[in-house]
């Protein structure tokens, strides 16, 4: 069970993905800054994780939303961002990106920890009873994102930029298949407790 | 199963969605600027680059699906969808798409091998059909004959031109998608019934 946590949150947070974008960013600064950078990036995603961890019950209660809309939000979300990646348009977030360093954005927040990520941990802090399971979860998949991170060039060095795009197009096909067996779960549930 | 399809069934349906025939004009004015000789060698290498990636999917895509917790419908639908939009795409093409998928560099598995040949479409596929059918052995050898013709067509792509024409691959493009599209509809359906059926 908790593996399937770490490797739906690795697989959202999309690092492998994200690299081309990330290495663009920081493409001036030397080795030294590019580790403070994205050390820095990636604390301020793992915040804004467990900050959705640990609030996630209080929006369920504050907005009065029930399990299923949680469900399928998420899986809604997450089948767009999907798409965007499957089939990359010009006007994207992604092509855009601003040339200036990262600071929260546009790497913390939305490429790592976006809105799909933080309504998944949302999702499994309120199914998953253990904290304990869904705090270490997190940690796991993060520390996995950070390596990637860190050793960005060498991934590209050895996958290339074309490998790193194939690998972009895989994740994106796997995050489509998470989307639609959420929003189908959601519905089940709906239908379930209606 | 009972829905488990012959093996010349299985090598159609995986030769219709990998769409040698509609990709081979996309490839074609990708490789334009290369001489002959070097256009039949990137696209031979493509074909065989594809034909990898759809066998680790094979064994691959179903233990991912576990680990993940995906069931059937949803690998459907997915597959559905995607193909949908994939087939969208051939019957109202986009009259820049050649160029703007134009790479500087010479293409490298992206992108002819993925996502053109074996695109997400064609993972899903497989994977659905491996995820169905009880006998790998088969999976593999279909997508091995659907591969093998696939290379053929793809590898001889520049002659085919020459012999039906421009106008010519521009009908065959539509019909692959109208095809194309039956399927995706026909797995959106088979989709929403596993879902219904499971509820």
């Amino acid at each position: 069970m908790s593996l399937k946590i770490i490797l739906t949150l690795f697989l959202i947070m999309d690092s492998i993905g994200n690299l081309s974008s990330y290495l663009q960013m920081v493409k001036d600064l030397d080795p030294k800054r590019r580790r403070y950078v994205i050390i820095r990036e990636m604390l301020f995603a793992l915040v804004a994780m467990l900050i959705f961890n640990f609030i996630g019950e209080f929006i369920f209660s504050a907005l009065n939303i029930t399990e299923p809309t949680v469900r399928v939000t998420s899986g809604v979300i997450l089948f767009l961002i999907a798409l965007k990646i499957l089939f990359p348009s010009p006007t994207s977030l992604r092509a855009n990106l601003p040339k200036q360093q990262p600071f929260i954005t546009p790497l913390a927040i939305p490429l790592v920890a976006g809105p799909s990520l933080l309504a998944t941990i949302m999702l499994y802090a309120h199914t998953e009873p253990s904290l304990l399971v869904m705090f270490s979860s997190i940690l796991i998949a993060w520390a996995a994102s950070v390596l990637v991170f860190l050793n960005a060039s060498s991934i590209q060095r050895f996958l290339t930029d074309n490998g790193l795009i194939a690998c972009e197009r895989l994740t994106g096909m796997i995050l489509i298949l998470l989307a639609i067996q959420r929003v189908l779960e959601g519905i089940k549930q709906f239908v379930a407790t209606y | 199963m009972e829905n488990s399809q012959s093996l010349w069934q299985l090598a159609f349906t995986y030769f219709l969605v990998i769409n040698p025939l509609g990709n081979s004009p996309l490839i074609l004015s990708l490789l334009k600027d290369y001489d002959f000789q070097r256009q039949k060698k990137i696209v031979l290498r493509e074909g065989f680059f594809a034909f990898i990636i759809a066998l680790v999917f094979q064994f691959f895509g179903e233990h991912f699906l576990s680990v993940l917790g995906i069931e059937a419908p949803a690998l459907s639908l997915c597959g559905g969808i995607i193909l949908f939009l994939l087939a969208l795409m051939m019957i109202f093409p986009h009259k820049d798409e050649g160029e703007k998928k134009q790479l500087k560099q010479e293409p490298f598995i992206v992108p002819i091998a993925i996502p053109l040949l074996v695109g997400p479409g064609s993972l899903s596929v497989i994977m659905l059909t491996a995820a169905n059918e009880e006998s790998t052995f088969k999976v593999s050898a279909a997508i091995t004959i659907a591969c093998a013709a696939m290379i053929a067509i793809v590898s001889s792509a520049p002659y085919i031109q020459k012999v039906i024409g421009k106008v010519g691959m521009t009908v065959v493009e539509q019909i692959m998608g109208m095809m194309v599209t039956l399927m995706a509809v026909e797995m959106i359906l088979k989709g929403i019934a596993g879902f219904i059926n499971g509820l």
